[in-house]
C-alpha cells in the first residue's frame, strides 16, 4: 500500500537518522527520541490538517496565527480560572471549526482565492491575540497545575508522548477519511478538476467547506498541545512560520500546491523528517542560526530527487 | 498536379508493440490541399508528428525541396515552410492578435531597452489578416475574439512565419456551419496564394468541399488515395473503416410513451429575454440543433440544475426539479453528458474505476466509506457493457482515447439507471468506429424508456439518429422538426431564424 | 456610496487633527520600544510614575506593532512629524540603523534605552550593562558550582547585542575556573523551539551541570524541561530577568538566581531625564553619555521583597 513516492521519503528519513546516529549516538537514546516523537505529534496535527486543504487545491496561511490565537485564549481561560479546561477545550475546538467554516465561505461560496482569503487570516489573527492580551505574555502562574489536562496534552505513556498517540490516532481516522471514505474521494476529484465534480453533481462548495473546517478544527487541536508544551505563549511570535512547516511537510509528503494529490502517509514521513532534521542541529552542534537553511536545503534536494526519479520512470 | 516541393516516401514508425505507420508515402505539391482522413489512432496525428519533426521515423525519407532530411528537427521543418495549426490553440488570451503573431519575435526599438515597438507589430500584422479575410484587426485583444476568429490567428502565425504548408489538425470540430464555410473560403485562399494545407478532419463533408486529393489511412497503412473526382463520403469512409456503413438511423422499437422531461416557459441567464417549451418523451431521441452561440449547452446546464432559471419549470416524470442543485437532478434520473469531456465529463488524472463510480459513491460505499471490492465490481460491470478498452480499471482516464473517453462518461450515468439523459456534442472528436457505438448505446438506451436529447452541431448526427428535432435560434426553440421533415436546409433554415417551411 | 465613504474619512482626519493638536498645547516625550513584552509594561509603569510628576508634559508609550527596524523607523517618523519634543528609544537593530536613527536625533534630542547606538547623535543611553549583566549571571554561577562544572546556554538570537554581551560578560568572569560555558542554543524567539533546544541539550549531554537561560522566556523552558525529566535541582539553573515561573523557581531554590534588570527605573528616571534636558540643564548627562541602571542578582533571600516591589509597580 506503501506509495513510491512515500517510500523514497522513508528511505531519506532512515538516511539521514543513520548518520546522526552514527556521528551522535544519543540521537537513539529512549529519551532523545522520546523528545523528537513529542514534536513530531505536535507538528503532524497541523500538517495533516494543511493536507486537507492542500488537496482541495487550496492553501491555509493562518495556521500559525490560530495557534497563537487560540493557544493564548486558551492559556488565559484555564490559568484564570473562568472556565474548566474540558470547557476550554471544547470552546477552542468550536472557535477552530468556527474559523474553519468563515475561511471556506468566503472560498467556496464568495469565490474569494485561498492565499487571499487565508493571508487575511494571518495578520487578523495574529493581531486579535496580541491585542487579547495587551501584547503581554499569556502563561500559567508558577505552580499552577492541571493534573488532568496535563497529563492527557504533556504526559507520556512509558516515554510515548500523549501528543504523539493523540496524533496518531488523528492519522488513522483522517487517513481513513481521506483515502476510504466517500468525502475523501470528493475532496480528491474537487481539487483535481473542480468542473467535473460539479458536473457529477459533487456539492463542491460543501467539499471545500468541510477541507477548510477539518484543518482549522485540527489545528486548533494542535494549538491546545502546544500551548501545553510551552506552557506560555507570546502572542507576537508564537507560532510564526508554522504553517511553512505544515506546507513544507505537505509537499514533502507528496502533496500538489494545484490540488487533488497526497496521501496522509505522506505527510506523517514529511513531519517526521522536518522534525529529525531539527533534532539534528542540535544533536551534531550545527550554529541554530543554520537551522531553517538545513531544513530548506534538505525539503529542495528531497523534491528535486523527487522529480528526477520520476522523470526517468516515464520518460 | 504541380511538382512536389515535398516528398515523403516508405515512411514507417514503431513504438514498443505497435506498428503505428506502415510504408506510408505522400508528396505535397505548391497550392495543393489534402485530405488526411482515417480513424483515430490510423497514425494521421503520427506521420503529422514526423513531418514537424516532433517525432523521427523508423524507417524512410522525407525530401524537402529536393534535398533529404535525415534526422528531421521541429527548427529544421519550421524553417522549411511547415506549420500546424492546432486543435488545441497555443494562443495567449491576455495579448493582442499582432502580439499573439509575433510572439517570440516581436519587432524592438529602443536599443537595449527592448521595448516591442507595438506600432510596427500591428503594421506588419495587417497584411497577413487582410490576406485570411479577416474582421477584425492587429490591435483587437484576442480575448474578444471567438473561437474561429482565433483560427485564423493562428494561421496568420504561421503565414508570418512564411509557412509552404499549414497543417490544420480538426479545424472545424468547435465551428458552426458558417464558421466552418469561412475556413473553407480562407483555404482556398491560401491555395491561390500558393501556400499547401494538408486537413486532417472527421467531418467528411469539408473534405468533399476543400480538398484537391484525399490520402485514407488505416491502421497505419495508407489504403486509399482519391483524385477529385473519387472524393465522396462513403467511398471515404468505407475506406477508413473497410466496410460500407449501413444507413446510420435506427428506428425505436416502439412509438414514444409519456413526455418524462417538460421544460414549461424556461428562462436561462444566457437569454433573458426569451423562454423554451419543450417536451421529451420515453423512449425517443429528440436531436437539439443550432448554431454555436443559440444557448442549446446553457439550456442543458440550466436544466441539469448546474445554473439556476430565471423563471420556468422543469418536470421529471412530472414532478419540478429545484432549481439550481444538480445532486436533486440527478435523484431524479436526469444526467448530463458534457460537451468538454476533459474538463466537465472527467477527472483525467483519476483512473477509469474512480471516474465511473464519482457520481455514484454512496451505492458501493457503507456509512460513508467507500467498499473498494463493491466499487470495483459496480465499474466492471459498466466497462464490459460499454466495451471500454483499457489495459486495467486502475489506468488514468487521460490516457484513453477520445473514444473510450466518452464511454467512460457514459459508464458513470448508466449506472444509475437514467430516467432522462442530455448528450452535449456526444461524439466530437471520436472516430467513426466508436461513433457508431455510441449511437447504438444511445438507441438502446431510448428502446429502454429512457428519453433521450442530443444537442449535436454536425448536421449528419442530427439527421442520422434523432426521431425528432428542435432548432434553437437566439435562445429561443425556432421549431420542431418530425422524422419525416427532416433535412439540412430545413433545420438550417430554422437555425438561422427563418421560419419553418 | 463613494462620497459617503470620502465624508466619513473627512470627519476621521478632521477628528484626529483635532486631538493632536490639543495634545500638542503640552510637550510630548516619546518612550519607543523594540517589539511587544511583558518586560516593557515595567517600563511603561515607571512612564506613568514619571506622568505624575511631570503634569506639564504629556508622555507616550509606544509600542511598534512589528519588532522590525523598518517598522519602528516608520514610527518614530510620524512621531517627529506629529511634533514630539524628544524620544527615547530601545532600537530594534541599532548597529545598521546608524543613519536612521541620526536622522531623528537631527530633529528631536534622541535618548537610546535598553540597547545603545553609541556612534549616532544620541544624546545619552539610559538602561543596564548586559556585560555587568553577565558578569553577574557568570558571580551566580560559579557561587552555586563551586566545584566546577559544564553549562550551557539558551538565547533567542545569539547574534543580538544584548545576547552577546551578556555571554561576554558570564565568560569573562568564569575564564579561569572550572565552570565552562561549552555551547549557547539560539531559538529565533520561538518558545516551541526554545524548549525543545532544551529538551535536545539535555538527550545529547546528560551530564550537564548548569543551564543558563538568557532571554526572559528562556529560563521557564529550561525550568519546565528539568520538572518534566526530573532533573530539577539536579542541574544548577542560571537565569535573566523576572518571568513569573523563574521567580518561582528561585523562591522554590531550584533556580540558583536571576539577574535582572530594571525597566521601571529607565521609564522613570528616562523620562525625568528628557525633561530636565530639554528644560536646558544639560548637566543630566554625564561625560561618557552613558547613564546605568544597575542589575540586580536575585536569590532566594531577596525573591520575596522583589515580587512585592514588582506587583506594587505594575499595579501602582
Amino acid at each position: 500500500m506503501i506509495g513510491r513516492k512515500d517510500l523514497g521519503l522513508l528511505i531519506l528519513i532512515l538516511v539521514v537518522g543513520t548518520v546522526v546516529a552514527i556521528i551522535n549516538p544519543r540521537f537513539l537514546s529512549p529519551i532523545n527520541l522520546s523528545n523528537t516523537a513529542n514534536l513530531i505529534g505536535l507538528f503532524g496535527i497541523f500538517a495533516v490538517a494543511q493536507a486537507f486543504v492542500i488537496i482541495s487545491g487550496g492553501i491555509e496561511l493562518s495556521v500559525g496565527s490560530i495557534i497563537a490565537l487560540l493557544g493564548v485564549i486558551f492559556v488565559d481561560l484555564v490559568s484564570s480560572g473562568a472556565l474548566a479546561p474540558g470547557m476550554a477545550v471544547v470552546l477552542v475546538l468550536v472557535l477552530g471549526c468556527m474559523i474553519g467554516m468563515a475561511h471556506g465561505l468566503l472560498v467556496a461560496k464568495m469565490g474569494l482565492q485561498p492565499f487571499v482569503v487565508t493571508l487575511c487570516g494571518l495578520l487578523i489573527y495574529r493581531g486579535i491575540a496580541r491585542y487579547y492580551t495587551e501584547d503581554a505574555t499569556a502563561g500559567f502562574p508558577f505552580g499552577a497545575s492541571f493534573p488532568v489536562l496535563e497529563w492527557l496534552t504533556a504526559g507520556r505513556f512509558y516515554g510515548v508522548p500523549h501528543s504523539l498517540i493523540a496524533f496518531l490516532a488523528i492519522t488513522l481516522v483522517m487517513g481513513l477519511v481521506l483515502h476510504r471514505s466517500v468525502f475523501g474521494r470528493y475532496l480528491f476529484a474537487v481539487g483535481k478538476n473542480e468542473e467535473a465534480a460539479r458536473y457529477s453533481g459533487i456539492n463542491t462548495g460543501r467539499v471545500v467547506i468541510a477541507a477548510y473546517v477539518i484543518c482549522c478544527g485540527l489545528t486548533a487541536v494542535a494549538a491546545i498541545f502546544i500551548a501545553m508544551y510551552t506552557r506560555s505563549i507570546s502572542p507576537s511570535s508564537h507560532g510564526n512560520f508554522y504553517e511553512l512547516y505544515a506546507i513544507a511537510a505537505a509537499v514533502l509528503g507528496g502533496c500538489s500546491l494545484r490540488g487533488g494529490e497526497g496521501s496522509i502517509l505522506g505527510v506523517v514521513l514529511g513531519t517526521v523528517l522536518l522534525q529529525v532534521l531539527q533534532n539534528l542541529v542540535n544533536l551534531l552542534g550545527i550554529p541554530s542560526s543554520l537551522n531553517f537553511a538545513v531544513m530548506g536545503s534538505v525539503i529542495l534536494l528531497g523534491v528535486i530527487a523527487d522529480r528526477q526519479f520520476s522523470k526517468r520512470k516515464t520518460g | 498536379m504541380p511538382i512536389p516541393f515535398l516528398e515523403m516516401t516508405g515512411i514507417s514508425k514503431s513504438f514498443p508493440g505497435v506498428r503505428a505507420l506502415d510504408d506510408v508515402s505522400l508528396s505535397v505539391g505548391p497550392g495543393e490541399v489534402i485530405g488526411l482522413v482515417g480513424e483515430n489512432g490510423a497514425g494521421k496525428s503520427t506521420l503529422m508528428k514526423i513531418l514537424g519533426g516532433v517525432v523521427a521515423p523508423s524507417a524512410g525519407v522525407i525530401v524537402l525541396d529536393g534535398e533529404p532530411m535525415t534526422g528531421l528537427t521541429v527548427a529544421r521543418s519550421m524553417a522549411g515552410g511547415i506549420a500546424f495549426v492546432h486543435q488545441e490553440l497555443n494562443l495567449f488570451e491576455n495579448l493582442t492578435v499582432g502580439a499573439n503573431i509575433f510572439i517570440g519575435r516581436e519587432p524592438l526599438r529602443g536599443g537595449l531597452l527592448r521595448f516591442v515597438d507595438d506600432r510596427e507589430l500591428n503594421r506588419r500584422a495587417q497584411p497577413l489578416l487582410t490576406q485570411l479575410g479577416a474582421d477584425f484587426d492587429a490591435a483587437t485583444p484576442l480575448s474578444a475574439l471567438s473561437l474561429a476568429q482565433r483560427q485564423l490567428v493562428e494561421i496568420a502565425k504561421a503565414l508570418s512565419l512564411k509557412a509552404r504548408l499549414v497543417i490544420m489538425d480538426e479545424p472545424t470540430s468547435t465551428l458552426t456551419s458558417s464558421e466552418t464555410e469561412r475556413l473553407l473560403a480562407t483555404i482556398s485562399r491560401l491555395k491561390a496564394d500558393g501556400v499547401s494545407v494538408i486537413l486532417i478532419t472527421h467531418r467528411l463533408a469539408e473534405i468533399g468541399h476543400a480538398a484537391d486529393r484525399v490520402v485514407v489511412l488505416r491502421d497505419g497503412r495508407c489504403v486509399a488515395r482519391l483524385d477529385r473526382g473519387e472524393i465522396h463520403a462513403e467511398t471515404m469512409i468505407r475506406h477508413m473503416i473497410g466496410r460500407d456503413l449501413k444507413t446510420v438511423y435506427r428506428a425505436p422499437a416502439g412509438p414514444p410513451g409519456d413526455a418524462i422531461l417538460e421544460l414549461a416557459a424556461v428562462r436561462t441567464a444566457y437569454r433573458p429575454d426569451q423562454t423554451v417549451d419543450l417536451d421529451l418523451r420515453r423512449g425517443e431521441i429528440v436531436g437539439l440543433a443550432g448554431l454555436v452561440g443559440s444557448g442549446r449547452t446553457e439550456l442543458a446546464r440550466t436544466v441539469f440544475g448546474l445554473d439556476a432559471p430565471l423563471s420556468g419549470e422543469i418536470r421529471v416524470d412530472g414532478r419540478p426539479l429545484p432549481p439550481a442543485s444538480p445532486a436533486a437532478t440527478i435523484a431524479h434520473g436526469l444526467y448530463l453528458v458534457p460537451e468538454d469531456r476533459k474538463r466537465c465529463g472527467l477527472v483525467l488524472d483519476f483512473p477509469i474505476r474512480s471516474n465511473i463510480t464519482l457520481a455514484n459513491l454512496g451505492e458501493s460505499a457503507r456509512r460513508g466509506i467507500i467498499d473498494t471490492a463493491a466499487e470495483d465490481r459496480q465499474a466492471r460491470i459498466q466497462r464490459e457493457r460499454l466495451d471500454i478498452r483499457a489495459p486495467a480499471m486502475t489506468v488514468r482516464a487521460g490516457s484513453l482515447s477520445g473514444g473510450n473517453q466518452q464511454k467512460v462518461v457514459l459508464a458513470k450515468w448508466l449506472s444509475m439507471r437514467p430516467r432522462v439523459l442530455i448528450f452535449d456534442e456526444p461524439t466530437r472528436g471520436i472516430d467513426v468506429g466508436a461513433k457508431n457505438e455510441i449511437y447504438r448505446l444511445m438507441r438502446e438506451l431510448s428502446d429502454q424508456g429512457v428519453g433521450i436529447l442530443m444537442i449535436s452541431s454536425d448536421m449528419e448526427e442530427i439527421i442520422g439518429v434523432s426521431d425528432r428535432v428542435a432548432v434553437m435560434h437566439e435562445g429561443r426553440i425556432a421549431g420542431l422538426l418530425q422524422r419525416g421533415a427532416l433535412s439540412e436546409q430545413a433545420i438550417m433554415s430554422l437555425a438561422v431564424g427563418r421560419l419553418a417551411a | 456610496m463613494k462620497l459617503r465613504i470620502s465624508t466619513v474619512a473627512l470627519t476621521l482626519v478632521a477628528a484626529l487633527t483635532a486631538s493632536t493638536s490639543l495634545a500638542q498645547e503640552k510637550k510630548a516625550l516619546a518612550f519607543v520600544v523594540n517589539g511587544a513584552s511583558d518586560f516593557w509594561k515595567l517600563a511603561e509603569a515607571g512612564v506613568k510614575k514619571a506622568q505624575g510628576e511631570l503634569p506639564n508634559y504629556d508622555l507616550q508609550f509606544k509600542y511598534p506593532e512589528q519588532a522590525a527596524a523598518a517598522v519602528q523607523q516608520r514610527l518614530m517618523d510620524d512621531l517627529v512629524a506629529a511634533g514630539v519634543s524628544a524620544i527615547m528609544v530601545s532600537a530594534v537593530d541599532p548597529k545598521s540603523s546608524t543613519d536612521a536613527l541620526n536622522r531623528i536625533g537631527g530633529q528631536v534630542p534622541l535618548f537610546t534605552t535598553d540597547s545603545d547606538a553609541p556612534d549616532t547623535n544620541r544624546i545619552a543611553y539610559i538602561g543596564s550593562s548586559n556585560t555587568d549583566a553577565g558578569k553577574q549571571a557568570g558571580e551566580i554561577a560559579l557561587k552555586a558550582l563551586p566545584d566546577g562544572g559544564k553549562c550551557i546556554g539558551f538565547v533567542g538570537l545569539p547574534g543580538a547585542d544584548n545576547a552577546r554581551e551578556r555571554i561576554e560578560g558570564m565568560k569573562s568572569v568564569i575564564a579561569g575556573s572550572k565552570v565552562e560555558l561549552i555551547d549557547v542554543r539560539g531559538d529565533d524567539i520561538d518558545m516551541t523551539r526554545a524548549k525543545r533546544n532544551v529538551e535536545d541539550a539535555l538527550a545529547a549531554n546528560p551530564d550537564i551541570d548548569c543551564m543558563v537561560g538568557f532571554y526572559s522566556y528562556n529560563p521557564p523552558r529550561i525550568y519546565e524541561v528539568l520538572k518534566e525529566s526530573g532533573k530539577l535541582g539536579q542541574v544548577t539553573v542560571v537565569a535573566f530577568d523576572e518571568d513569573p515561573i523563574t521567580l518561582g523557581g528561585v523562591r522554590e531554590g531550584t533556580i540558583a538566581g536571576t539577574v535582572v534588570q530594571d525597566p521601571y527605573e529607565w521609564g522613570y528616571q528616562g523620562m525625568k531625564l528628557m525633561a530636565k534636558y530639554l528644560e536646558g540643564d544639560k548637566s543630566v548627562v554625564p561625560a561618557n553619555e552613558l547613564i546605568i541602571v544597575p542589575t540586580k542578582m536575585i536569590d532566594k533571600s531577596n525573591v520575596d521583597a522583589f515580587e512585592a516591589e514588582l506587583k506594587d509597580r505594575i499595579s501602582g
